[in-house]
């Protein structure tokens, strides 16, 4: 009924852990993947980085507000980290990967040689020299694509930044420089500013945005990249509910990841996953059959 | 966020060790935290020590700043978050276990617990006669300068009576932790026993997964505040 395969990957069911959220230690992993289709990691680069300091997250009325930036204790140290996981776990581990340049990409997919598959980080919006910067540029997210493509078997997923003028010229990179699938979509830039003592709240003064307030701008770039894409689009932003992750799948994701509703819930992919059989069960339908139903009714 | 106002300073200069009242009680529980956020410094948990202050030792650049906070001075605060300590029950005598600026969540809770009329000991362990911070009968020196020679540990061995039921709540250093924890499991106690835990966090909401502890618990959002079964022995050597 949940089943659905993205990218080769077979998955019992099509909610992911997204990326930066509890993917730091094996231990809270294996909680999620108790009950999520698929993990994936927290971003790792090759040298270990520290992140910004506090204040680093902020949770607000209807989103979080994050400059964590890229904290990682390094690929050597994080790959024997992810492998205790992977020894305990049948759930998929998806690593997720961040780099300042195309070619140190290449470099990381040795370290994880029980990866299930790599999502690489072309989106992050607040770290120097990572994520977004690469993410914006047509050019370079083709390469760091081709260039990973070329030394691994494993699907790779590009996830993908809002804040760019079409996100759908940024999918199509990436898809022609080989990924299997796009992740859409990253954080929004954002920041915060305290009233009181009138200075901005987070250490770095400029973050990104994840949370509720975030749906409807994820849920827009699903349907265009669905539209325009042979490949699938995984589905991220403001889900929280099973409601939200069957509205995603009926714009063309075809699956979803959960980060920020963790906030509400420990159990937020536990919900959904149960949320969305009851309601398979009640319409008689399959999951991998409503992947992009809307377009159809459009 | 929210922001308070600091108005009174008590401080502690032979300690180390500052205590914030501000202008609002915060709705918590003793055990919760706060994130504090110091501007211009870092943001930082800090347990509460009653409803409306923060007891802070001098331990890195933030916490030596904020010993010299005036009143008047704004600070933001996000929280109370995590798990408090859990009550005991009417029948059962409470032994609070603490080392160093640990007293503070504890003082909290025995102010709690006597507002209920519960039997409860208070057995602080300091390095020297410098560091007490309140004048509990039951002060344990390494030093001998006050009170009994020895650590909390070793006190609390000595003043436990186990032909009472009992309930223990411990804060303090991780060695002092762990120590305690193992004498504990020796009673076949653990689940009498609750341990507030200490961890480097960055969101105090549980997302990040800085905090994350053995068996996937965060200790931002299950804990801080953990029963001894739901502790291994691994989370003291970390």
């Amino acid at each position: 009924m949940l089943e659905v395969e993205v990218a080769g990957m077979k998955l019992r069911n099509p909610v992911m852990l997204a990326s930066g959220i509890l993917g730091s230690k094996h231990s809270s992993l294996l909680r999620i993947a108790e009950f999520a289709g698929a993990v994936v990691s927290k971003s790792v680069g090759v040298e270990r980085r520290e992140g910004y300091r506090n204040p680093a997250v902020l949770n607000r009325k209807c989103c979080i507000v994050n400059a964590v930036g890229l904290a990682s204790p390094g690929a050597e140290v994080f790959s024997g980290e992810l492998r205790e996981f992977s020894m305990k776990s049948k759930t998929p581990l998806v690593v997720s990967l961040f780099a300042s340049r195309p070619d140190e990409f290449a470099s990381l997919a040795d370290y994880f040689p029980f990866a299930s598959a790599f999502e690489l980080n072309l989106s992050c919006p607040h770290a120097e020299n990572a994520g977004m910067v690469l993410g914006v540029d047509e050019k370079l997210v083709k390469k760091c694509v081709q260039v990973i493509k070329d030394v691994t078997d494993k699907p790779v997923f590009a996830k993908l930044t809002p804040n760019v003028t079409d996100i759908v010229d940024i999918g199509r990179a990436a898809e022609e420089g080989g990924a299997d699938a796009v992740v859409a979509v990253n954080t929004v830039k954002a920041m915060a500013v305290d009233i009181f003592s009138r200075k901005p709240v987070l250490s770095n003064i400029r973050g990104g945005m994840s949370g509720k307030a975030l749906k409807g701008i994820a849920l827009r770039c699903v349907w265009d990249l669905y539209e325009e894409l042979e490949i699938p689009v995984i589905g991220c932003g403001g889900i929280s509910s099973w409601k939200d992750a069957l509205e995603f799948i009926l714009a063309g994701a075809s699956a979803v990841q959960v980060g920020s509703a963790f906030y509400y819930s420990y159990r937020a992919i536990e919900g959904i996953v149960r949320g969305l059989e009851e309601y398979l069960r009640l319409t008689g339908e399959k999951i991998k059959d409503l992947i992009g139903a809307a377009h159809e009714n459009a | 966020m929210y922001c308070l106002r600091v108005v009174e300073v008590n401080r502690f200069e032979r300690a180390e060790v500052v205590s914030l009242k501000f202008d609002r009680k915060l709705r918590g529980h003793p055990g919760q935290f706060v994130m504090l956020n110091v501007f211009g410094f870092e943001e930082i948990p800090i347990s509460l020590s009653s409803p409306d202050t923060l007891m802070i030792k001098a331990a890195g650049e933030t916490t030596r700043y904020l010993q010299k906070v005036k009143k008047g001075d704004l600070f933001g605060i996000r929280g109370p978050f995590g798990r408090p300590f859990s009550l005991p029950a009417r029948e059962e005598k409470s032994y609070l276990v603490a080392g160093g600026i640990g007293i503070a969540p504890l003082n909290y809770l025995y102010a709690r617990l006597k507002e209920m009329g519960r039997d409860v000991v208070v057995i602080h362990g300091v390095r020297s006669s410098d560091e007490i911070l309140f004048d509990y009968p039951e002060i344990a020196t390494d030093d001998g300068s006050y009170g009994f020679k020895g650590n909390a540990v070793q006190l609390f061995k000595r003043l436990l009576d186990t032909s009472e039921p009992f309930r223990v709540y411990a804060c303090g250093p991780r060695p002092m932790l762990f120590s305690l924890y193992r004498e504990i499991k020796r009673l076949g106690a653990l689940e009498r026993a609750e341990f507030s835990l200490e961890r480097y966090m960055r969101c105090g909401i549980g997302l990040c997964g800085s905090c994350v502890k053995s068996g996937g618990l965060r200790v931002c959002v299950e804990g801080p505040v953990f029963r001894g079964d739901e502790i291994s022995e691994g989370d003291f050597l970390v």
